[in-house]
């Protein structure tokens, strides 16, 4: 077949959803179909360029390309899986998130505008009206499906689907140290486990890796960091190669990943390959539909003093630190995460 | 429903505050309404009905907005009390109470005043009424005065007062007809309510107020007191009447040109007979009403919107005088008396010489009017008009943004369309327009604001530059 998938691309930065287009894209090649990403730039300021944007999908026209039919679109992201055509799948990784979950939220952004509110009009009627339009509709995972039904009434089937590099993941003897990788950014919050550290009554260690949002705000970790006086128990690694994420992973004594209602988190499953224990939080989303409390990991509430006593319960007992880690590993397995049964849902 | 409800309050000597104290006793069983006002004061009894907060147009807390479901903007005529509401309504849309039709002596005063922006005044006058408008806009800038109930007929402006509204609701059936005619948003029309202030009797047992039936009469005429007024020609009237010692005239409320007036009253030789008071506090006001014979509530031009000062006047069941044209036109004749613009001080002679030949028909006209408002201007018939055509206005909300986003999209496409020389010079004046910023050719914070915020991004940069430092 050939398979477009339309996502949406903010230039210059790379985060979950180009590598879950990447993945999917390579997955579809190796099965045979003749596939291409169509990535639509997107600008979400001032709000009423999300609308331009909106307008711009619904004027694409995909069916065909120099005359040859394009067999199937699967749409992935907002405004990008808004883009009509005949034989549509939709999997999605998230919707407008501001117009939603956030928009009364301290990430949001949108509310504090003064279009806001018929910018999110605008948007949930859209996707009201385009969503249902595809054949079937996949949600990344639970997460991202309850708040589809929770807010638009949609039905979306959660699929999950294995991180990249997802065979080379190892394990190795727990050194001192706990591992976050992510974008450098508010939703992901740096910003607690920093002041969780300052909490913390063991000396525990914990390494940064990934590239920020803006540079200003590494400056602001940094600063953070620094009022808080854990600056000499943080590493601040910036963009790191597979490699070295996967020899990280391999050496750390757990990983820490507490973002806020999170859509599905390649962090934790990657945790779970390199058989680590996760510490995550009660408001965290797509990672507590992995972590399983006192088994796989701990699941704190979402304040320094809670992630505080996390940190220190897994510093100080590394054996069952090494115990759920593997229990991780067991799991992973079981939930039969693989791209083969993915492109089995997504082509039926 | 959470609604953010723009408004001048009590004591703000406008009939438009006490309009929204009447409607916010009915709507608050429908709503729960927050008061938002620039006013620095505002009547302590009103937090029984509603939050009330205070805003500046250039520091809009609008997350606290956008939690509402809609905004309730209440346009009328006067800039002091609703330029504010005005711009605030350009910035973030919401359904628009239009208190008068013709809005033009509001963006001319606006614009030509605290603003000090002809161009873009010209520019909307030519945006919506082309080249004649913008001529007749620029005439009337440099003949001061002389020609604005001209400007406000033929101009009105309405389109303006309602530009990316989301709704709107008339007081009046001809401004409703006139209004689903050019748009296409929700609308609605409802009487404007009606709350019995003196008398709480119903209208079929009223006596005949208990005033004096003896002569002198006392003529009354309040509010806010413009050139549309016609005080020139009641005095002109009385002048002329052989029976004026008859009558005595009473002048409450906030005067355009009290100077001229003054001067009016000497040159008749009516300093003995006419009264002026100026504005005075509502109890005043009300005594006034009740102790009144004949109320005088003429307007020319008129602003074509309901009149709150009207149902004041029948609250008190007080007989009345008024223009043939706008809403009242509409009233019923047994209910009031007509005095033509035409003829104005000899209908005015007419209808005094009348009131001296029979009182009491005249008092029997100031029941009719009570009964026949008590009846359909209930503030609870006009809240649930209201609710209606904001539930409308709520699903009409991405239709109205998407409208908006249209007609960028058709701007940026234009110029492929090779336009004749009259498209041009259209497309070009909606570009000028374009770059108007919430209808003005510049916003300007205030010296002190934005000094302030400079300083505070130095002293940002200044500390966050020191702390990288010393963190190197």
């Amino acid at each position: 077949m050939r398979i477009l998938i339309a996502t949406t691309h903010v230039p210059f930065i790379k985060g979950g959803a180009e590598t879950h287009a990447a993945g999917l894209c390579a997955a579809l090649r190796a099965a045979g179909h003749e596939t291409e990403i169509v990535a639509v730039p997107f600008k979400w300021y001032p709000p009423e360029k999300i609308l331009d944007h909106m307008l711009a999908c619904r004027l694409l026209d995909l069916t065909e390309v120099a005359g040859t039919p394009v067999d199937l679109l699967i749409g992935l992201k907002f405004p990008a899986y808004l883009i009509p055509h005949p034989n549509k799948v939709l999997w999605i990784l998230h919707q407008f998130r501001t117009a939603y979950e956030l928009w009364d939220h301290p990430l949001g952004d949108l509310i504090y505008t003064p279009p806001g509110a018929q910018v999110r009009a605008a948007i949930r009627a859209a996707d009201q009206q385009h969503i249902p339009e595809a054949k079937a509709v996949f949600a990344n995972s639970r997460n991202v499906a309850q708040r589809l039904k929770y807010f638009c009434g949609l039905e979306a089937a959660p699929l999950y689907h294995p991180p990249p590099h997802a065979e080379q993941f190892y394990c190795a003897a727990g050194e001192d140290y706990l591992f976050f990788p992510s974008r450098l950014c508010r939703p992901k919050r740096q910003e607690l486990v920093l002041a969780a550290l300052a909490y913390t009554r063991q000396p525990v260690r914990v390494r940064f890796a990934g590239a920020p949002d803006t540079p200003d705000y590494a400056d602001d970790l940094k600063l953070l960091a620094r009022n808080f006086k854990v600056e000499q128990r943080v590493v601040w690694l910036g963009q790191v190669s597979d490699e070295e994420k996967l020899r990280l992973y391999a050496h750390a004594l757990g990983v820490i990943y507490p973002p806020v209602d999170e859509d599905y988190g390649y962090v934790t499953l990657e945790a779970m390959l390199a058989a680590k224990p996760v510490i995550t939080c009660t408001d965290a989303g797509g990672p507590l539909e992995f972590v399983v409390h006192d088994e796989t990991g701990l699941i704190a509430a979402p304040t320094p003093e809670a992630l505080a006593r996390a940190m220190d319960q897994l510093w100080q007992d590394r054996t069952q630190a090494r115990q759920w880690g593997q229990a991780g590993r067991a799991g992973y397995e079981r939930m039969n995460i693989s791209w083969a049964h993915v492109l089995r849902r997504l082509l039926a | 429903m959470r609604l953010n409800w723009f408004s001048p309050l009590p004591p703000a000597p406008t009939d438009i505050a006490h309009f929204t104290v009447r409607v916010l006793s009915a709507l608050r069983a429908h709503a729960e309404v927050t008061l938002w006002t620039d006013q620095a004061e505002w009547d302590s009894t009103l937090a029984d009905y509603a939050e009330v907060r205070r805003y500046r147009v250039a520091q809009m807390p609008w997350a606290e907005l956008n939690r509402g479901d809609m905004n309730v903007y209440n346009i009328g005529n006067n800039p002091n009390y609703h330029g504010a509401i005005w711009e605030v309504s350009q910035r973030q849309p919401g359904v628009v109470i239009l208190h008068d039709y013709c809005l033009q002596e509001l963006f001319y005063s606006l614009y030509l005043g605290p603003w000090q922006d002809l161009e873009a005044y010209l520019t909307q006058m030519e945006f919506y009424y082309g080249a004649r408008g913008r001529a007749d806009g620029a005439a009337c800038y440099a003949n001061k005065m002389r020609t604005m109930a001209d400007l406000t007929e033929r101009y009105p402006l309405t389109q303006l007062a309602l530009e990316h509204a989301l709704g709107a609701l008339v007081h009046t059936q001809a401004a409703y007809a006139s209004l689903s005619n050019a748009h296409t948003m929700p609308l609605a029309y409802a009487p404007l309510p009606f709350v019995a202030q003196c008398n709480e009797r119903p209208a079929d047992t009223i006596a005949l107020p208990p005033r004096p039936s003896a002569p002198p009469y006392r003529l009354i005429v309040f509010g806010y007191l413009g050139r549309n007024r016609r005080l020139a020609a009641v005095l002109e009237a009385l002048a002329q009447l052989p029976a004026r010692e008859q009558f005595r005239l009473h002048i409450f409320g906030q005067i355009t040109d009290e100077q001229e007036l003054r001067r009016a009253i000497r040159a008749r030789d009516l300093a003995r007979l006419v009264t002026v008071h100026g504005f005075v506090p509502e109890a005043g006001l009300e005594r006034a009403l009740a102790g009144a014979h004949l109320a005088l509530n003429l307007r020319y031009p008129t602003m074509g919107e309901a009149s709150g000062s009207q149902l004041r006047i029948w609250s008190h069941a007080l007989p009345s005088l008024v223009t043939p044209v706008g809403w009242y036109a509409t009233l019923p004749p047994d209910t009031v008396a007509f005095v033509r613009p035409e003829q104005e001080v000899a209908d005015l002679s007419a209808h005094l010489t009348a009131f001296l030949a029979d009182p009491a028909h005249f008092a029997v006209m100031g029941r009719k009017g009570r009964a026949r408002y008590e009846q359909e201007h209930t503030p609870e018939q006009y809240a649930q008009a209201l609710v209606s055509l904001l539930t409308e206005a709520q699903v009409y909300r991405p239709r109205a943004v998407w409208q908006e986003t249209l007609a960028r999209a058709a701007a940026q496409t234009a110029a492929w369309l090779d336009p004749t020389a009259a498209e041009a010079a259209q497309l070009q004046l909606a570009a000028r327009k374009n770059q108007l910023l919430f209808g003005r050719s510049r916003v300007i914070l205030s010296p002190l604001v934005s000094r302030q915020r400079a300083l505070l991004r130095r002293a940002k940069r200044f500390v966050k530059r020191r702390l990288l430092r010393r963190l190197d």
